[in-house]
């Protein structure tokens, strides 16, 4: 008899989910605090100056915006790749993409210089602004994957979820293409000013918005005690080990492809070899821990089948994530201006020195309360609908799986939704 | 089609800064203003200008002279700024070129700031919205003013004439003059942003002179030869037309 997935909501009595949910809403808290602060005072009590117009919160809200796109990926290779074993955990995988798109543009909005006229932003738009096209492509982005998630809940609508899914998949490549051209169109900085930062934001997002769905779906299985079996773990590491190596592929070829022309040899060895908090968190932060590291993780035997290291895995693949997107966007505006080639510049403007950022308290604040939203939202989220199979055990989710070894995880899957 | 634009003569200019304060000064009490400037006295000032000079040195030592670089909105005819602003609020003038800011529809994104190549945007800390020079635009059409004081404040507070203000691309404007007369250029062409505002480029004199024009022909001393302590002798006086 074939087996069934059953979608329940978590149960979110326990102690346990109501710390994690206080500790979220103490940040949250924070980081409403903090933005008031700033929106009150003024960005001089930020880190930001005239040459780091965008500090601390937007390097939490592109990566996020990025992870969400990402997210969604397990969604789509269920969906559009047809691939079953990502199909249990499509739902989840939405609405993580939705709570981490909305954390992200929390701080964005948050963050801009007058956020009260954000009604301006949505009634007059300039086509011609990459930007102005963001602003579609986030709000659709949300629209087309909650009709998604719509789809696949709803079972008279499943037979619509892979067209819908479709359409969501293409939707995200589109939007990390957008957050991507942010930087890329950028021809009055040498940092950016390149195609492949539109690719290198998709093969990013790949990764973050993985590494963010693991632990989101260990946490949640460990903390409700259901089956997770280990050919979801494997795959989910296998998957995070191929989308690290190839964000540290598009990466290298990114500075590569500077490095070859002469006109950015400078803002090249500012990032990679000038001895600065950019040039650390590079190559500690986002070339080591968050990639050779996972890397190791993610492919050698020595770590297979165990959630535990996955999740290590992830927090690293994060945290480097973070220091990449430090590198990117304060790294880029830090390297000044170069307007007479080979002359030393100085002015009360700071003209040709190379631009002081530290991070205020306030902006870490923010960032860190969007974060904690996005997080909020899908406990909330997983107890109020049934984003999550009871059992993710290999019986039940795992196509290849032989069935000498089913009848014994039958017995813990089968107690497992008695029990529920 | 008009194109109001600055010319700036880097050879006269003598890095004073009076066009900045004088800029400070009308655009704070405008509609620009109030423009910020926080801890002015302190290490690390911060605050709004619209214009900005920049001192840079060029050659090696000894060989080396100090070049002053006044530096505003440059009002560029193709503006990177305009297009990358998603609510439209940077625009540039039909009637007379002029990029300026709309500080009612600005949601101070930054992103202007980003695009722009020479660093000409600032976020207001206060405001929280971007500016830039406006080209003085609430005064050079200001009717109550005399003509002559028409102008952007910079102009008139320069003190060695540096500034010149008025049509690009009318040919027999003072600026279009100066600009073919004495060699003008644009700030980085090589962007292809035609910027409005030029540059008059430092100019050498030099003139080489003969020895004999060195030596003053009736130089009475020659006359005299050397000094003898004579009374009976001819006096000065007698000796030359003086």
């Amino acid at each position: 008899m074939k087996e069934m997935l059953h979608y329940r909501e978590i149960p979110g009595k326990s102690a346990g989910y109501y710390a994690v949910l206080a500790i979220l809403g103490v940040l949250i808290a924070l980081g409403l605090g903090a933005a008031y602060y700033m929106e009150h005072q003024g960005h001089h009590v930020t880190g930001m100056n005239n040459q780091i117009v965008w500090g601390m919160p937007h390097v939490f809200a592109v990566f996020l915006i990025v992870a969400a796109s990402g997210a969604l990926n397990v969604a789509s290779i269920s969906s559009v790749f047809n691939k079953k074993l990502y199909k249990p955990l499509a739902p989840l995988s939405g609405l993580v993409a939705i709570a981490l798109l909305v954390g992200g543009l929390c701080i964005l909005v948050l963050d801009l210089g007058r956020p009260d006229r954000l009604i301006v932003a949505m009634t007059y738009y300039n086509f011609k602004s990459i930007f102005a096209w963001n602003i579609f492509l986030y709000t659709g982005f949300i629209a087309i994957v909650a009709v998604y998630l719509w789809m696949m809940l709803e079972r008279r609508f499943n037979k619509f979820s892979k067209p819908v899914g479709f359409f969501a998949f293409i939707w995200r490549l589109i939007l990390t293409t957008g957050t991507g051209s942010i930087f890329g169109f950028l021809v009055a900085r040498q940092a950016y000013d390149a195609a492949i930062l539109a690719p290198v934001f998709i093969v990013m997002s790949f990764s973050f918005g993985l590494a963010v769905f693991n632990i989101l779906l260990i946490g949640i299985y460990s903390g409700t005690r259901r089956p997770l079996g280990d050919a979801v773990v494997e795959r989910l590491r296998k998957l995070q080990g191929v989308f690290i190596a190839a964000v540290l592929f598009f990466v290298t070829i990114f500075h590569l492809t500077s490095l070859y022309a002469t006109e950015r040899h400078g803002v090249m060895k500012f990032i990679l070899d000038g001895g600065n908090v950019y040039t650390g968190l590079f190559w500690l932060g986002f070339v080591l821990i968050g990639s050779i590291i996972p890397l190791v993780f993610c492919l050698l035997n020595g770590f297979k089948n165990s959630a535990r290291w996955l999740v290590t895995a992830s927090v690293t693949v994060i945290a480097g994530g973070m220091a990449q997107m430090y590198v990117i966007i304060i790294g880029g505006q830090a390297y000044p201006l170069d307007m007479f080639p080979g002359y030393e510049v100085s002015s009360s403007f700071f003209d040709g020195d190379i631009g002081s950022y530290t991070p205020s308290i306030y902006e870490v604040g923010l960032g860190a309360g969007g974060f904690a939203f996005a997080i909020a939202i899908v406990l909330a989220g997983v107890k109020i609908l049934r984003f999550l199979p009871l059992s993710l055990a290999n019986s039940l989710v795992d196509p290849h799986y032989h069935s000498e070894e089913r009848s014994e995880e039958n017995e813990t899957a089968a107690g497992e939704q008695a029990r529920a | 089609m008009t194109q109001l634009a600055l010319v700036i003569d880097l050879n006269v200019c003598v890095g004073c800064h009076a066009c900045v304060t004088s800029c400070k000064q009308w655009n704070t009490s405008g509609p620009a203003g109030a423009m910020s400037d926080d801890n002015p006295y302190a290490a690390e000032p911060t605050g709004t200008f619209f214009n900005r000079v920049q001192t840079f040195e060029v050659g090696q030592y000894p060989h080396t002279e100090t070049i002053h670089f006044p530096k505003s909105c440059l009002h560029c005819e193709d503006a990177p700024c305009v297009p990358v602003c998603p609510t439209g609020a940077s625009h540039k003038r039909e009637e007379d070129g002029i990029v300026l800011v709309d500080y009612n529809k600005c949601i101070g994104c930054g992103y202007c700031s980003w695009a722009c190549p020479y660093g000409a945007r600032e976020l207001d800390e206060h405001e929280k919205v971007m500016k830039k020079c406006t080209l003085c635009v609430d005064r050079i059409y200001d009717e109550a003013l005399p003509e002559a004081e028409r102008k952007p404040a910079c102009v008139l507070a320069c003190p060695t004439s540096a500034r010149l203000y008025g049509d690009v691309h009318d040919p027999n404007s003072e600026v279009s003059i100066a600009i073919r007369d004495e060699g003008g250029y644009a700030l980085m062409p090589e962007w292809g942003t035609q910027p409005a505002n030029h540059y008059l480029p430092r100019r050498k004199t030099r003139k080489h002179y003969h020895e004999d024009e060195l030596v003053r022909v009736d130089n009475p001393l020659k006359k005299e030869g050397p000094l003898i302590a004579d009374e009976k002798g001819p006096f000065l006086e007698d000796v030359t037309s003086w």
